[in-house]
């Protein structure tokens, strides 16, 4: 059965995409892909109701797995030479290259005679994981069902590009399931490169110059996190002689004293998350990869990609734990988080300011990981939970306000609730699960800030950096929901017929997850999170620091509180709801304008010399001369590259 | 609820808060309105407080010489006072146009645009004639609710073809 | 059950408690400008005659937004006489913030939005500054639980002073008293016309400003757990704290945004919020 079910998640994805890829047919993809998605989901929560198992996997197709594997592996590097060939880079030539050479040293040498290692050996986080890329991530792909039909329009392909977008996503997908999945690093590593291959063709699919350009430096990025991965396997596979992730957090784990020479291929495996996570400096290229089509940005941002590398640093976390190193990644984290806060400040591009503030809460995971408490761990396990579904649902909005008013600017949204009242209130509400309790989000960070709180070490200027991020988290989010649902009249009501069905399924489908998934949060908490991280902890033997993850929370206070919470704002916004309702239409008046007040359209301004109409504008303060883009990220790549220096070569 | 309409009704005239429109005066009126708010007359006794949004405001208090170009500011002004609400007028020039008055340009009075309750005349008033038109103004606006008689007229000499409404001074 | 009763009526009581402390606040404000002032109990004739007026609106969303920010200040309060949990109190008391911002964007006023802008860049200022307050209450307490405060033996104003003054910069942007209140004045002042509150007008002002003694009450409650071992302490804290501000809030003239989220409120507030916190950390 779990053979199965595994199959559908990971190898599945694979043979959909092909057989979309090889069927151009439009209405055959229209059936297969909603299939599909539905098929991955319903594995996927079938596995994580089965909890953690074991399973070996030694043949596939009656061919011997490792062995496949190690064959992929070397023609995907291979691939990705030839494609750097092709885009006259040495960069990404010379880094494959040497990833080639890792490879062929560790299959051929370290690996000559080596006991064979448990395929996949999922805990709760896995399950978790592939929970959130089969049911976002499908979510996701049906969106684009709609929005890339509209998107062709607008570009006026002649013929379709369709089948060879479904065809990579869905490769994506399965590499994603697979990459949380599997326990052997160097199958691991497959999907690994796999996901850097997807996300550059993904990214580079419109075929702009500005696309091929951003698409480029992803890849070589992404491509410099796959050798620190080599060189982490490589050093793995010397030290401990295995590549089993199991086996290798057991004997870390059981280590009194982590020498340096031990940690170090860990240092270059938050290397490889730190790239795949877009941390500074890195962050650029996530920032570039906004010019592909949403479900594009929507995916690398919420289920896939960026998530690899937290979960990479998750998995990972209970053999540094206790270390100055672990210090130092989350000090790292935290820079990352109030760096590009600020940065979000200064942006009025929608996509950019998601973009950055995807970053920053990615920063705030790998600072929990730092932290390495177990109580920092449930903290990061549910901010990746609900990160993906917000931020998902807030990049399809973002999308389809775009295809409707032709920009992503946030200033051009002014007045967007009078022009598409319903997706604005659910961009509205994707914000507030963001940015407000009682909704997941917000319960990661207070417990986030709980677990930081307690934690032993560099504890102040943690806090700091989170205190002032938050700050500026509130900054940029909240004016952006203000503009959402601004209008001059005192109801708006919607326009029928401008929306694709897939399209408004998905965004009402996501929204309504994220809001039943926030409602039932202490029951996530209780039944999935919690007893993952307990797992970790006791699989390892590690303390667990007086403080059992999620006290506060799982206890019957704890709970009662959400609830209460929960509730008492459920009926507030409908009672609300209800009296702002009630203002009868006589009341509205124009706002105050200095008693020169005038509206022509859904344009409010006033009237000026001649008597002639002049529009108010107004914009937001984007503090571009502290904030500022050119200003402030030359100064982050600095302090974060001295992070790195300092992680890296502090071990060497 | 009876309670909460007594107290609503009460406070009404505990609470009046002016909105101050120039219309375009010499600005002599207006010091003297501001005179009002100085510790010397302290207004706030009254719980007046000067804000500068019609939207909050229970009072409107106009000077100044009305004309064709802020007329429509000034009607816009009253209009956006939500109900209950109440205008006085304050200085020669913005009960008649005062000594600009019949000018090409002026309009003979802010009543002539907005249903005004209390007239100041003067150039300028006192602040004393200022506040006492205030508290005229809530007993007009008392009269609206019913809780009294409306203040009778106090005109001045020579002004029989004033308006019909309460004037002091 | 009967802390919940007490928790529900001390947040039914608390609006008469705030409008009476804004009241004694106008009396003193008035004495120290040597006028007369208002009777002490203004602040409530104000509210029944806001509510007392028409209805007007630009938007319905304004209207949600003053609910919402009502509900959350009386929900702040609630978890606060429950002795609940700092940081959810604190996230409660965003969601008041945030609507109030949200209900000034959302009309089409350069007005409210400015204030509203304003309004973020106060919130940038203090809000950092509660987070770390509250941070050093769970380092002497080893808990966020407000109700654990009472367990210490010794007040906390000995523990953390430096955090106690940052928490009255705070105190001052949340009461929008000068030289902190850009955003939007209290009675009497104008600022931006009056910033964020612009655009509400009658019942709904009526709702902001109840919202606003609530805030009021809590942030008085947090001066007051300084001194949790004696009555007498907690009343002195807070009739001293209260004193200052206004002390403060008619001696002083109105800062820039750079002024104030630069220097005032990052470099010296964050700076003894840290200080505090690092020595709390070393003993």
């Amino acid at each position: 059965m779990m053979n199965f079910l595994v199959f559908c998640c990971v190898v599945l994805p694979f043979i959909v995409g092909l057989t979309l890829y090889c069927v151009q047919n439009s209405s055959l993809r229209a059936m297969l892909v909603p299939t599909a998605v539905v098929v991955m989901a319903l594995a996927a929560i079938g596995l994580g109701a089965g909890g953690p198992f074991h399973m070996e996997a030694s043949q596939l197709f009656g061919l011997p797995t490792d062995a496949v594997f190690t064959l992929l592996d070397f023609l995907l590097l291979l691939y990705i030479l030839v494609l750097g060939w092709n885009l006259r880079s040495r960069l990404v030539m010379g880094m494959t290259a040497l990833q080639l050479i890792g490879m062929a040293y560790l299959k051929s040498v370290l690996m000559a005679h080596d006991i064979p290692v448990t395929g996949f050996a999922p805990d709760g986080l896995s399950l978790i994981m592939v929970i959130i890329i089969c049911v976002v991530g499908g979510l996701i792909t049906i969106y684009g069902l709609g929005y890339m039909d509209l998107h062709e329009e607008h570009l006026h392909l002649r013929t379709s590009r369709q089948p060879r977008f479904f065809a990579i996503i869905f490769c994506f997908l399965g590499a994603m399931n697979g990459l949380v999945l599997c326990n052997n690093m160097s199958w691991m590593f497959f999907f690994w490169e796999v996901t850097t291959l997807c996300s550059f063709f993904l990214i580079g699919h419109d075929g702009t110059e500005e696309a091929s350009k951003n698409a480029f430096r992803a890849l070589w990025m992404n491509v410099l996190g796959g050798l620190a991965f080599v060189s982490a396997m490589l050093f793995i596979q010397k030290s401990m002689g295995t590549l089993s992730t199991e086996v290798i957090l057991q004997k870390m784990a059981a280590l009194d004293i982590k020498s340096t020479a031990m940690l170090l291929p860990f240092a270059f495996l938050c290397l490889a998350a730190f790239t795949k996570s877009a941390q500074v400096p890195f962050e650029s290229w996530l920032c570039g990869a906004m010019v592909a089509p949403t479900p594009v940005s929507a995916l690398l941002h919420s289920a896939t990609m960026v998530k690899a590398g937290t979960y990479l640093l998750l998995r990972m976390a209970p053999a540094f734990a206790g270390t100055t190193m672990s210090t130092i990644v989350a000090l790292f984290g935290a820079f990352t988080f109030v760096g590009t806060c600020m940065l979000a400040v200064s942006q009025s591009n929608a996509k950019k300011i998601l973009a950055y503030s995807t970053i920053a809460n990615l920063g705030l995971i790998i600072t929990c990981v730092g932290i390495n408490t177990a109580a920092s761990m449930v903290a990061a396990t549910m901010i990746i939970v609900y990160h993906s579904v917000s931020k998902g649902l807030l990049f399809m909005c973002v999308g389809t306000i775009e295809q409707r008013i032709g920009s992503r600017d946030i200033e051009d949204m002014r007045g967007l609730y009078g022009v598409m009242p319903r997706t604005a209130t659910i961009t509205a509400i994707g914000i507030f699960t963001m940015l407000l309790p009682p909704f997941g989000m917000l319960i990661g960070k207070w417990m986030a800030i709980e677990a930081i709180a307690r934690a032993a070490q560099a504890m102040t200027p943690i806090l700091f950096f989170i205190a002032l991020g938050s700050a500026f988290t509130v900054f940029f989010w909240a004016r952006w929901a203000g503009i959402l649902i601004s209008s001059p009249s005192l109801y708006e009501y919607p326009v029928k017929g401008f929306q694709k069905p897939t399209v408004i399924f998905s965004l009402r489908m996501l929204c309504c997850v994220a809001l039943l998934f926030s409602f039932i949060s202490p029951v996530v908490l209780k039944d999935f999170v919690g007893p993952s991280v307990e797992g970790v902890y006791a699989r390892f033997n590690l303390r667990v620091e007086g403080f059992i993850p999620g006290a506060n929370f799982t206890s019957v206070e704890g709970y009662s509180w959400i609830y209460l919470l929960f509730i008492m704002l459920a009926l507030g916004v409908w009672f609300a709801w209800r009296m702002s309702r009630k203002v009868p239409e006589k009341a509205h008046a124009l706002p105050y304008f200095s008693g020169l007040a005038a509206r022509e359209g859904d344009e409010v301004g006033f009237r000026g010399p001649m008597n002639v109409f002049e529009p108010a504008r107004v914009s937001n303060y984007y503090l571009t001369q502290y904030f500022g883009e050119e200003k402030v990220t030359h100064a982050i790549d600095v302090i974060s590259i001295a992070f790195l220096i300092v992680l890296v070569g502090g071990l060497l | 609820m009876g309670f909460v309409e007594n107290m609503i009704k009460k406070s009404r005239l505990k609470s009046p808060w002016i909105v101050h429109f120039d219309c375009g005066s010499c600005n002599g009126c207006d010091i003297e309105v501001l005179a009002c708010l100085t510790p010397m007359y302290d207004v706030e006794r009254f719980g007046v407080v000067n804000t500068g949004n019609p939207k909050h405001a229970d009072v409107l208090l106009v000077t100044g010489t009305v004309n064709h170009r802020n007329r429509h500011v000034l009607k816009q002004i009253y209009e956006q006072m939500p109900e209950p609400k109440a205008v006085v007028s304050i200085g020669a020039c913005n009960l008649s146009g005062g000594v600009f008055k019949d000018s090409y340009n002026i309009l003979n009075g802010a009543h002539t645009v907005i249903p005004v309750d209390v007239f100041v005349p003067g150039c300028p008033p006192k602040p004393e004639a200022i506040i006492d038109g205030v508290v005229t103004a809530l007993n007009a606006l008392a009269a609206k609710m019913g809780l009294g008689p409306a203040p009778g007229a106090a005109l001045m000499p020579g002004d029989e073809d004033a308006p019909k409404a309460a004037a002091v001074g | 059950m009967l802390s919940i009763l007490g928790a529900l009526g001390g947040v039914i009581l608390a609006p008469l408690a705030g409008g009476l402390l804004s009241g004694v606040d106008r009396r003193l404000t008035a004495r120290l400008q040597s006028r007369m002032g208002p009777p002490l109990l203004q602040p409530f004739f104000d509210i029944f005659k806001l509510f007392g007026k028409a209805p007007q609106a630009t938007n319905a969303w304004l209207v949600f937004s003053a609910y919402i920010y009502l509900l959350a200040s009386a929900f702040a309060l609630f978890i606060f006489f429950m002795g609940g949990d700092l940081l959810l109190l604190f996230f409660v008391l965003t969601i008041g913030a945030v609507f109030q911002v949200v209900g000034a964007i959302c009309v089409p006023s350069p007005f409210s939005q400015i204030g509203a802008q304003r309004e973020l860049m106060l919130m940038v200022a203090y809000e950092p500054i509660l987070i770390l307050v509250f941070v050093g209450f769970a380092m002497c307490t080893g808990s966020f639980s407000i109700a654990d405060v009472f367990k210490l033996n010794t007040p906390l104003l000995l523990k953390m002073p430096l955090l106690f003054l940052a928490l009255g910069y705070a105190l001052t942007i949340k009461l929008r008293k000068s030289p902190f209140d850009f955003s939007a004045s209290h009675h009497g002042h104008q600022e931006l016309v009056r910033g964020v509150q612009t655009e509400y007008s009658g019942p709904f002002l009526a709702l902001i400003e109840i919202g606003h003694w609530l805030d009021l009450v809590l942030i008085l409650g947090l001066c007051a757990l300084f001194w949790h071992t004696s009555v007498i302490g907690m009343v002195l804290l807070v009739a001293a704290s209260l004193f200052t501000e206004i002390l403060i809030d008619n001696i002083t003239a109105r800062l820039t945004w750079q002024w104030m989220v630069q220097k005032q409120s990052l470099l010296v507030g964050m700076g003894l919020a840290l200080v505090n916190l690092l020595w709390l950390y070393v003993a």
